[in-house]
């Protein structure tokens, strides 16, 4: 082995075990069947998994973390982009400005934004009074609700999205869209004929990078989900802290690394198709 | 021939409190004229160029398309084909995408924009790689793709922003005689920028030589380099002994040597201009400057033999076609130069 290849060395063998190892060791307890008061059985078996792919409401768990966690991605896309947009046409002197302006919120933990949006959202929060204050005599209920972690998520994960699409518009320059508006392209068209399928691989880096968030992010949904809101991440947390079933908190586990992966797959296919 | 007629009105950019980058530029392109910019780099012939395409506001100043003002319309409406100079080719698309493009917004079908696309690639020679993408080319092709998809478009004006830049000797030659042609046969209005004298004194009807966003003159290739306005003018375009001199009873004074001057001239210092082959190793007579001196420097590149002569204080470059069996003088030997007296251009010369 050359050089380079020996370099990777230490980092490999940190990585093998500290991550690889403890993952395959969470693989394994999935095929045992967990006891009562958070005793796990001989195994291998494939009890638990099958009481998983039984169980409707471990069917809706998976379907429906992977639904909010589609729309908080749109959401999250709709909400930077436009931004992003902004901070790439800049001139220089100001973009470095932005772009700071954008990120910083990422200092704050997302324990704190959670906090603070729960206050924002609450009941005689921000928003409610103004409501309020607009004429609607009951403003909609915006903590302890779905909507409240999907506001939330989509305000934690712009920073990160606008980073990745600011990262994915190399290919975008003025001077493009200058001629396409020279050969006869009207904005809206040099938009959709230029600008945004040059803007694909960024939105497609953006979009990975908050499914995959969102499908493991834990303490908004907890916090501001009022225990209503239940995603994959979070049901993790009670399978293996509150209910002791470490089996179903393994499989599940199991579960939320395998969407990621197929996320990542379809990530790579269509990355390929938009830079072709 | 059906062109469009295109009016400048002193039209200006500025560029925050600098120095004005285009400083209130008139000029009138007959239909289907084809008028070259040349001029030195950052002379504002860029920012001229995209003013007239729309591509940025103008500080003041109109553009007129056959009489319609079209200063405040958007460049998707001016019906202008633009070659730029960095090409800005589509990188997403491919070749046959790029030409293709202006032809969808113009909403043609979809057999006649396969047949024009073809047509217009055969035209600039790359009907082969119409399937590449504009990475997979070199920049001579990319330039030649740019090229075509502003001419497919077949717009009312052509800007081209030194669209032969990128290319070997023998294309260049080649293209610009399709340029030319192309220009020719549909009569489309065009404006070409240039720095490169040669180009613009070969391609173009009328070339507008700009210094520091004016124009410094307007004319005809022969009237730029015959009767240069200016001092400028004379050197940019083609080249020239430039010897300072004084004017003095209607005569000039170089060093020692005393010469004719083919106008009346105020007196006081002057810059006097002679193209070197111009000058011939011969004695003159009525109409004719003639001075005597030695060869400094003999330079003989086969078919043209480039001397350098001291005569009076003063060096004269002198280039002359070789001729048969006659063997190029020595340096050091004693020669007789002489040009016509209406080739000396004489300017007056700012004393500083
Ligand atoms: N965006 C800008 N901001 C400030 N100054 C500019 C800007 N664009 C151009 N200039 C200035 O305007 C002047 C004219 O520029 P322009 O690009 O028109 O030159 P050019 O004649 O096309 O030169 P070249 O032959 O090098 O392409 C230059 O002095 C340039 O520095
Ligand atoms: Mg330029």
């Amino acid at each position: 082995m050359r050089l380079p290849g020996l370099l990777l060395g230490p980092a490999l063998l940190v990585n093998l075990a500290i991550f690889i190892a403890p993952m395959a060791n969470l693989a394994a307890l999935s095929f045992h069947e967990a006891r009562p008061s958070g005793g796990v059985g001989p195994g291998p078996t494939l009890a638990t998994w099958a009481s998983i792919a039984e169980d409707e409401y471990y069917v809706e768990l998976v379907t429906g973390s992977i639904g909010v966690a589609l729309g908080v991605t749109v959401l999250t896309l709709l909400a930077g982009y436009p931004l992003a947009l902004f901070i790439h046409r800049a001139a220089p002197r100001w973009r470095n400005l932005l772009m700071v302006a954008c990120i910083s919120p990422l200092l704050v933990s997302a324990v704190v934004r959670t906090y603070g949006w729960m206050v924002i959202l609450g009941d005689t929060g921000l928003v409610a009074a103004m409501l309020r204050f607009l004429g609607m005599a009951k403003p909609p209920r915006m903590v302890f609700n779905l909507t409240g972690v999907v506001i939330a998520l989509v305000e934690i994960l712009m920073p990160t999205m606008i980073l990745c699409l600011l990262a994915g518009f190399g290919r975008l320059n003025a001077s493009l869209e200058e001629a396409a508006a020279s050969l006869g392209a009207p904005r809206w068209r040099v938009f959709t004929r230029v600008v945004l399928p040059l803007s694909l691989p960024g939105v497609l880096l953006g979009c990975l990078l908050a499914f995959v968030l969102t499908v493991s992010s834990f303490i908004t949904p907890k916090l501001l989900g009022g225990g209503r809101v239940i995603l994959l991440a979070t049901e993790i947390y009670d399978q293996a802290i509150v209910t002791l079933n470490w089996p179903v908190a393994a499989a599940l586990s199991v579960l939320s690394l395998a969407v990621f992966g197929l996320a990542l797959l379809l990530y790579g296919r269509l990355l390929r198709v938009v830079e072709a | 021939m059906a062109g469009t007629a295109l009016v400048l009105e002193g039209l200006t950019k500025r560029y925050g409190t600098l120095a004005p980058a285009v400083d209130a530029l008139s000029l009138t392109v007959q239909p289907g004229e084809f008028i070259g910019l040349l001029g030195p780099s950052g002379c504002g012939k860029t920012t001229t160029l995209r003013m007239i395409g729309g591509l940025i506001e103008a500080s003041g100043g109109r553009v007129l398309v056959d009489g319609r003002d079209v200063t405040a319309l958007p460049p998707h409406r001016r019906d202008m084909g633009i070659v730029f100079q960095n090409y800005a080719l589509f990188p997403h698309m491919d070749v046959a995408g790029n030409v293709a493009f202006g032809l969808e917004m113009r909403g043609m079908k979809r057999g006649e924009i396969a047949a024009k696309v073809e047509a217009a690639l055969d035209l600039v020679r790359l009907g082969h790689l119409a399937k590449r993408r504009p990475k997979e080319l070199s920049g001579g092709q990319q330039q030649r793709v740019a090229l075509a998809r502003a001419l497919v478009i077949e717009p009312s004006v052509l800007l081209l922003d030194e669209p032969l830049s990128n290319l070997d000797a023998k294309l260049r030659e080649e293209m610009r005689a399709e340029i030319q042609d192309i220009q020719r046969r549909l009569g489309i209005t065009t404006i070409f920028v240039t720095h490169d004298q040669a180009e613009a004194l070969a391609m173009c009807d009328r070339i507008a030589v700009m210094a520091q966003g004016r124009i410094a003159q307007l004319g005809t290739p022969h009237d730029i380099y015959e009767h240069p306005a200016s001092e400028f003018v004379a050197d940019f375009v083609g080249r020239s002994n430039r010897i300072a001199g004084h004017a003095a009873d209607g005569r000039l004074n170089i060093g020692d040597l005393t010469i004719d001057a083919p106008a009346p001239v105020a007196p006081g210092p002057v810059t006097v201009m002679i193209r070197p082959h111009r000058i011939a190793f011969t004695a003159g007579g009525a109409g004719w400057n003639e001075v005597r001196g030695s060869v400094r420097r003999v330079t003989y590149v086969g078919d043209v033999l480039a001397c350098e002569v001291t005569a009076g204080g003063a060096v004269f470059l002198v280039e002359q076609p070789t001729q048969p069996g006659v063997p190029p003088p020595e340096a050091g030997a004693e020669v007789c130069i002489a040009w016509r007296v209406a080739d000396t251009l004489v300017f007056p010369r700012e004393t500083a």
